[in-house]
């Protein structure tokens, strides 16, 4: 080095990155993917396959030659989309509805406003929400494909244990054992699939400190109060917490979706309103809503209002 | 269950490479450039002129104000020059060069090494004497320490604290005093303890230095048996996070005090000295020496073992002349810095020389310290969480480039310590304490001047 | 069906009504009185809210023309220009005096090759964070640091930086003279000076108060405060203090003998007509036309 560096202080910097954030990410997604192709199959790995390429093509194509700005792919905020995207979709959806799932969550949710960093919305759940709305046929098709492991064509899959209790009420689901919904779910999406995997994937974020636990436990903790007093008031008519807490998007969302940095209020404080929010709004839905599984729409609600949570929520000032 | 303080932090690689390396002196080189602004506050003014005989200790620039310090000749010789030359950051400062002619002290300098265990009696006289021997705080800011021994009427000390956290990774010169120097810091601390009207002291120490917190509390204890006035003085380990160092962090974590907004550590009742401090006033009162010398550690990764050095230097020594002696400067190092990695000032100039507050020269790589280039915010709250503050750098970052001052005054940004823990685990290498520093600046401004419209 | 028709238009009409008389009090009630010349002052405007003129803005500087009349000595909108304070003064019905038309020149001319590099700079890229933390990555700790405060303090997008030399152009076209670039920049260089005759000027491109070695040592075009310049000039336009030479716009004649004198070319003179047999000090009013002034220096 001929010429001295100079620049302010500090000197040293962290070795965490943006990119090695949603790397950890990633890795700690790859528990419910690896269950997800084992149990579903080829027709889940295409999935996958194609929601994650057209999120990184698309980034690739809007950022390089829509806005002209440095090509932000390389930082995997695209392949995380594009996985929880995947994971959110019943495993018999064909290629080109994820494609278009693809475009709204990248093309719509993320880069109209502005890209990484900007966006109001998480992007993978307005991708889902607008497939779930446009295709409700094809978003609602819980038939179980043939996977490498587990059965294959189970004639328990017509619809996911939320589906059951929403139409048949709690006898509908009387049957059905925790301990399955526990390492394999009954019916669902890809990531409904196993509370373990995901649950795996929760400790590694918090090890690696890429989360903060606040919002993933104030969400399952409203939603455990929420259903466990309507429970005891009538468990006739209501389902049970354990139940709520291990069926449908609730997990995935609040360990994935729900703690998505630039959707999220950045005190702690703020993320258990964000939480308590997001528990309640849920657990309206499955009880007293049309939808039998409200967590996507709980969590857009709630990202709406984040804003006004940054606004009222700071952090303990020292010596204030 | 150890204490620490209540807010943030982070917690970097301590890097305390050199620690096992003894403190050795340092040659006089042939020529001096010392500087007259060696300390926080207004330069002193030079009171030789060209051709005038100094001793070693001689007073030859005298405290321009309430808050500036006396400097001394750190050489024997005849003054060759007053005027300007480039400082560590290449501006202009007005330095006294000496050229060096044996090394001959001034009568009243004690140079033996027996330690005075007996204090003084008259508070006056010690602080008379820690003022005349321009003893300033060596903890990085150089505050002239009599002003802070000296409470403003109606406050009173409740417990000085020794800083001996030595939060800065890399650093070892605290370490070493607080090892080699253990009892004289303590008769230092006891000599300040009894300025203050007797308050208790505590010696506060990381978890990761065992060898000092043992050598402390010996030395404690010893004094304690043997002297008197030492009554008091104790010794506390706190747990290592940065920046402990910090004074309202270390006020925080000793006393469970926090200092309000724009205040001072005295309206809570906290003086804070620094351990190198403590040696300098025990050498000013006991031994009549005057703060010529320090301790500055040479280090980096990318020096081998031997040649990392703890040297004790005298004041007005070109960095260039230290580098040569520890070795040369490594080819790999892409940054060189004096003070912490945390803190401390990259050099643009090696021309330049040793002040009262050096503490090291730092070699880094390029791999360890270049940043990498800025990228778009994902609000993580990274910042947030490590701030010891509990301020926001996000949304000061947002609001200083948008010149929202009203917002950034809401926001404390006047309360920024500027210890670079934000800057430092910021994942999108966004330049927050950069953009920061300034905007702070710019709103003390602002209320410093509101503050003096509403006098008149 | 005809009947909800004729409810929905009565309930709308009536409620608007109603919400009419209630603006119309509220209008009256929180009405601010104004100087209705503050609009009329406001029209004749640039509107570019550049704050040149000492105000906040356009707005602001209406009003301060308003309450500074009939006097409008202080007032200046350097944007307008003398036009556009004559329709001020129009709409005020008073007199005000033509300024001389200025523009925004640097005064620095420590180039990547006259000016080698000492350190590099790793920090935010802004003048005012570089010059806060050290003297800048030159041996010269008065020149340009070439962050580019000054252009992003232009509203016009008169001022960009010349990556060959490393240093800022003015475009004299654009250049209103606002003096926002002169505040941006940290170290001082840039100031406002007067156009001059057929936009001819003659200025020291120099900043640098060390002594003529150091400064030399530092850049091959500094000036080293030497005073040959200040001999030369016969109309004591040039002082040199604090080891730099200064030329005082107001009494430079264009003469150009400085330009000459000056042993490290620190002086310049640009947009000057070329004259090839004898040095133009002597004809600077030369009535020919130059229909193409080629300029002799462009360093500005």
């Amino acid at each position: 080095m001929d010429k001295l560096l100079v620049s302010p202080s500090p000197h040293l910097h962290t070795k965490t990155s943006t990119k090695s954030l949603m790397r950890d990410v990633v890795i700690a997604l790859l528990p419910a993917v690896v269950v997800s192709v084992l149990f579903y199959g080829w027709s889940e790995l295409l999935i996958l396959g194609v929601s994650v390429a057209s999120c990184v093509l698309l980034e690739y194509v809007i950022t390089r030659y829509l806005l002209k700005k440095p090509c932000s792919v390389g930082d995997f905020s695209a392949v995380v989309t594009g996985l929880l995207l995947a994971l959110n979709l019943p495993s018999t959806t064909p290629w080109w509805i994820v494609f278009i799932g693809a475009v709204v969550a990248i093309g719509v949710a993320k880069m109209t406003f502005g890209g990484l960093g900007q966006n109001l919305f998480n992007p993978a759940i307005v991708g889902r929400v607008f497939l779930l709305i446009s295709f409700p046929a094809q978003m609602t098709d819980w038939t179980r494909p043939q996977g490498f492991i587990g059965g294959g064509l189970d004639a328990l899959s017509g619809a996911t244990p939320l589906g059951l209790a929403k139409e048949g009420g709690v006898a509908a689901v009387e049957g059905l054992d925790y301990m399955d919904m526990l390492f394999y779910n009954i019916g669902g999406s890809a990531g409904e699939l196993s509370a373990i995997a995901l649950l795996i994937g929760f400790v590694y974020l918090l090890v690696r400190k890429v989360i903060r636990p606040y919002i993933t436990l104030s969400i399952l903790a409203t939603v455990a109060v929420f259903s466990g007093i309507f429970w005891a008031i009538d468990p006739t008519t209501y389902t049970d917490p354990l139940f709520n807490l291990l069926t449908g998007g609730l997990l995935l969302g609040s360990i994935f979706m729900a703690t998505d940095y630039v959707t999220s209020p950045m005190s702690n404080w703020g993320g258990v309103i964000f939480g308590v929010g997001i528990g309640i709004i849920t657990m309206l839905i499955r009880y007293f809503g049309a939808y039998p599984e409200g967590v996507s729409f709980a969590i857009l609600i709630m990202n709406s209002v984040v804003p006004l949570i940054n606004k009222v929520c700071h952090a303990k000032k020292y010596g204030r | 269950m150890m204490k620490t303080f209540s807010i943030g932090g982070i917690h970097p690689s301590d890097s305390k490479i050199s620690k096992d390396c003894k403190i050795e002196v340092l040659p006089v080189p042939s020529k001096v450039f010392i500087s007259v602004a060696q300390h926080l506050g207004a330069p002193a003014t030079p009171v030789v002129k060209v051709g005038d005989q100094v001793k070693v200790g001689q007073v030859i620039a005298e405290p321009a104000g309430f808050i500036s310090a006396y400097v001394h000749s750190s050489v024997s010789g005849t003054v060759k020059s007053v005027g300007p030359r480039k400082d560590l950051a290449g501006n202009n400062m007005t330095h006294i060069e000496i050229d060096v002619e044996g090394d001959e002290w001034i009568e009243e300098a004690d140079l033996s090494d027996t330690l005075i265990t007996a204090i003084p009696e008259d508070n006056k006289a010690i602080l008379e004497k820690i003022k005349m021997c321009g003893v300033v705080g060596l903890g990085g800011a150089t505050f002239p320490a009599h002003v802070k021994l000296c409470p403003p009427p109606g406050k009173k000390a409740d417990c000085l604290i020794l800083n001996g956290a030595e939060c800065e990774p890399y650093l070892t010169s605290d370490y070493r005093i607080m090892l080699e120097r253990s009892k004289e810091i303590v008769v230092g601390a006891a000599i300040m303890k009894q300025v203050l009207g007797g308050c208790p002291a505590v010696i506060g120490i990381e978890e990761n230095k065992p060898e000092a917190i043992k050598a402390m509390t010996a030395a404690v204890a010893e004094l304690q048996k043997t002297a008197k006035g030492y009554d008091g003085i104790s010794v506390m380990t706190l747990k290592k996070k940065y920046p402990q160092g910090g004074e309202k962090q270390l006020i925080d974590a000793v006393m469970s005090r926090q200092v309000k907004s724009m205040g001072l550590p005295i309206d809570v009742g906290a003086v804070v000295q620094n351990v190198a401090t403590s040696l300098a006033v025990y050498e000013a009162v006991q031994k009549n020496i005057p703060l010529i010398t320090n301790v500055l550690t040479v280090t980096g990764d990318c020096l081998p073992m031997d040649k990392q050095h703890n040297y004790k230097f005298r004041i007005g020594m070109p960095l260039s002349y230290i580098a040569e002696i520890a070795g040369g400067v490594p080819a790999e190092a892409a940054k060189i810095i004096s003070g912490g990695p945390m803190m401390g000032k990259a050099i643009a100039n090696m021309d330049a020389t040793t002040v009262k507050g050096s503490s090291s020269l730092l070699y880094l790589t390029a791999e360890q310290t270049v940043r990498g280039v800025e990228s778009a915010c994902i609000r993580c709250g990274k910042c947030a969480e490590a701030c010891p503050m509990g301020l926001e750098p996000f949304l000061l970052n947002k609001y200083a480039r948008n010149n929202m001052m009203d917002e950034l005054e809401e926001n404390a940004i006047q309360d920024c310590i500027e210890c670079g823990c934000c800057l430092y685990s910021c994942p999108a290498n966004i330049p927050l304490l950069d953009i920061i520093r300034i905007a702070k600046g710019d709103v003390i401004r602002i209320i410093r001047g509101r503050v003096q419209q509403g006098k008149k | 069906m005809t009947t909800t028709i004729i409810w929905t238009i009565a309930i709308l009409t009536v409620l608007g009504a109603v919400l009419a008389v209630v603006l119309y009090f509220v209008a009256e009630k929180f009405k601010v009185e104004e100087d209705p010349r503050i609009d009329e002052v406001e029209k004749v405007l640039p509107g570019a809210n550049c704050g040149g003129c000492g105000q906040a803005g356009c707005r602001a500087f209406a009003q301060f023309c308003v309450e500074s009349s009939p006097n409008l000595d202080k007032c200046f909108c350097p944007v307008g220009g003398n036009e556009g304070m004559q329709k001020v003064a129009a709409v005020l019905g008073v007199e005000v005096a033509a300024k001389e038309p200025q523009v925004a020149v640097v005064r620095c001319n420590g180039t990547c090759e006259n000016r080698p590099r000492t350190n590099e700079y790793g920090g935010y890229q802004s003048c005012r964070v570089k010059a806060a933390l050290y003297s800048g990555d030159t041996g010269c700790s008065f020149g340009c640091l070439g962050c580019g405060d000054c252009v992003n303090a232009c509203q016009f997008g008169a001022i960009s930086m010349d990556p060959a030399t490393g240093l800022p152009v003015v475009d004299e076209e654009k250049c209103t003279a606002c003096g926002a670039c002169v505040k941006s920049c940290p170290k001082n260089i840039i100031e406002l000076r007067n156009k001059g005759r057929r936009n001819m000027r003659v200025f020291v491109s120099c900043v640098n108060k060390d002594k003529g070695a150091v400064a030399r040592k530092a850049c091959k075009a500094a000036c080293i405060g030497c005073g040959k310049c200040a001999k030369v000039c016969a109309f004591d336009a040039i002082t040199v203090e604090n080891n730099v030479a200064y030329i005082d716009f107001t009494k430079c004649k264009l003469c150009k003998k400085c330009v000459a004198e000056c042993p490290t070319g620190a002086i310049h003179a640009v947009n000057f007509p070329v004259i090839k047999p004898k040095p133009a000090a002597e004809a600077p009013a030369e009535p020919k036309p130059a229909p193409v002034a080629e300029p002799v220096k462009k360093e500005e």
